[in-house]
């Protein structure tokens, strides 16, 4: 019990004292969260959006591929972006192995179903009136694709939460496409992983807080945003 | 999109021809020829699934006939055309409020035309013509409106619009009886300050009836145009090859003439309905059925009174002069004999 209680002691001597192997993990953590956030927002939204609005020939087999893709074991991911990265892989020459850029391509991979799924969900539970009350109002195509979007803006809110959750919280892909080398490709999950390991159960909870602040902070604003 | 019908002044509001709908396999419309003259105010009654709201839906171009072809102002249309989709509102049973302020909610339709301009004070009158204080309502957002009150904001929505066809399903349905009248006389003034053509579906005979210049009935998808006439729905038995008799409850049969073909609903005009105070001596061909006297309804445009006959679990309706009224002393609750020949029948 002794530890863990030394290591919130820890954890706020390493926040304050500006710790800067700490705060690079931090760092890095954001970037590739929001990196892959404002990806797979910017791909799922409006393939959630066509999914749920238009009904079309084989939509249900692809709401079984996508619901599919929510199971994804993070180290599945991780192993084939890594395939398609490496120095042999199809993308090798891009130099994405090891980089941020590559965490934050699995990491796409990884919010995209959860973003494209729940926004589809939300779409195709959207009341039937909505659409029908738009076109009587005089409302064209344009306007309906955005009243509608807007009309369900916390169902895809709450989209972007969980896939966020989701993506903040992963280890197979940042270990495995990212190296977790320190001071670089390292995030918070990774650090965690190697300082528990190491036993060093201090820096493993500071890193911890750090996570879960960051998380309440995005819920905060979020919930902020929610109620204006 | 055009077709060869000239578009002349003379063009009704709506022509429909040979409109079939249906939903899966179920026929839900089935209309030969329908004409609604513009400016005017027309009524829209049947029992609920007679196919109303879908009539609605199609008159305002919100869905595509399985078949037929819909003329607007003589134009044939389709579904979401741009030309008519700001000329037409329609405004549905239950009325969808957007997750907005009652401000936002009757100036959405106004924005989205880029009509900026007065914004307030539209929306002010708007909401005056359907009873709503301005002050007390334009801030509320939509989970703070009660059933009536998020109706008269849906319909204050589409009259801030000044809409050239305006199609109402079950207006009254969630309101008190101010509120209604309140409907009527926005509906009216509709018609009178902007020429608007008005369909109007509704339960309310009494309240349609002092709306409407005519009546259009509506039932399993067939449209009469006389308004509201008397259906009598099965079990029926065989009597013989030729006839089919209806036992009530209370004992009293009725005798209808077989359809040639399969048919379940029969069909008696109202005009086909007359009122005894005794019975009188006549053949097995005729019906003369015991029951009271409901309700009496002035039909304002051909000045006769529609009653409610009740006879047992089935209400029939029969047309009656004034001067019938009076010379047989009729009145609610007075007991009458309705007769009618059972080859004045139609099947469907």
């Amino acid at each position: 019990m002794d530890f863990i209680v030394a290591g919130f002691i820890k954890a706020i001597e390493l926040l304050i004292s500006c710790d800067s192997a700490t705060w690079t993990a931090v760092w890095a953590t954001i970037k590739v969260s929001t990196g892959s956030m404002l990806l797979s927002i910017g791909a799922g939204l409006p393939c959630g959006f066509l999914l749920g609005y238009f009904d079309f020939k084989g939509k249900k087999h692809l709401r079984t591929i996508l619901d599919t893709m929510l199971a994804l074991p993070t180290v599945f991911i991780g192993l084939a972006v890594y395939a398609f990265i490496s120095r042999q892989g199809p993308l090798g020459e891009l130099g994405l192995l090891f980089t941020l850029t590559g965490i934050a391509i699995g990491q796409t991979i990884l919010a995209f179903p959860i973003v494209t799924a729940i926004t589809a969900t939300t779409i195709e539970n959207i009341d039937h009136d909505l659409k029908l009350t738009l076109v009587s109002l005089g409302a064209g195509r344009r306007n309906i694709i955005a009243t509608c979007l807007w009309e369900v803006r916390y169902g895809i809110l709450a989209a972007a939460v969980t896939a966020y959750g989701r993506v903040l919280t992963e280890v197979g892909i940042s270990m495995m496409v990212g190296g977790n080398i320190k001071y670089h490709t390292r995030t918070i999950t990774t650090a965690i992983a190697l300082e528990t390991n190491k036993g060093l159960f201090a820096d493993g909870i500071a890193l911890g807080l750090v996570l879960i602040m960051i998380a309440f902070i995005v819920n905060l604003s979020l919930s902020f945003l929610r109620k204006q | 999109m055009t077709n060869n019908i000239q578009v002349t002044k003379k063009n009704p509001a709506y022509h429909l021809k040979n409109i079939q709908h249906y939903y899966g396999n179920t026929k839900v419309l089935d209309i030969d020829d329908l004409k609604i003259e513009k400016g005017s105010i027309t009524g829209l009654i049947g029992p609920n699934g007679s196919g109303k709201s879908t009539l609605l839906k199609l008159l305002a171009f919100a869905q595509k006939p399985t078949r037929g072809q819909i003329f607007y102002k003589g134009r044939m249309e389709l579904p979401f055309s741009t030309s008519i989709r700001s000329k037409i509102s329609l405004l549905t049973q239950k009325p969808y409020l957007l997750k907005r302020t009652v401000f936002e909610n009757i100036a959405y339709g106004l924005k989205i035309r880029n009509e900026k301009n007065n914004l307030e004070q539209r929306i002010k009158k708007a909401l005056l013509n359907v009873g709503l204080d301005y002050q007390n309502f334009t801030k509320r957002f939509w989970h703070e409106l009660s059933g009536g009150e998020a109706q008269r904001v849906a319909m204050a929505a589409r009259l801030i619009l000044k809409p050239e066809v305006l199609l109402l399903d079950e207006p009254i349905a969630s309101v008190d009886i101010e509120s209604a009248g309140l409907i009527r006389q926005a509906s009216l003034n509709a018609r009178k300050n902007w020429g608007t053509t008005l369909v109007i579906a509704s339960h309310d005979l009494q309240w349609l009836y002092s709306i409407c210049d005519h009546q259009l009935s509506i039932f399993k998808g067939n449209i009469f145009s006389t308004g509201v006439e008397n259906i009598i729905t099965g079990p029926f038995e065989k009597s013989d090859q030729k006839t089919l008799i209806k036992k009530l409850e209370d004992g009293q049969i009725i005798t209808l003439n077989a359809p040639s073909q399969n048919a379940c609903t029969a069909i008696i005009r109202k005009k086909n309905m007359v009122i005894n105070l005794e019975k009188q001596s006549g053949n097995g061909h005729i019906n003369q059925l015991s029951g009271h006297i409901t309700s009496m309804l002035l039909e304002k445009k051909s000045e006769t009174i529609m009653a409610t006959i009740s006879i047992h679990d089935l209400s029939l309706i029969v047309l009656l002069s004034p001067d019938q009224i009076s010379g047989l002393d009729l009145y609610p609750g007075k007991k009458v004999i309705l007769t009618f020949h059972s080859h004045d029948v139609e099947w469907i």
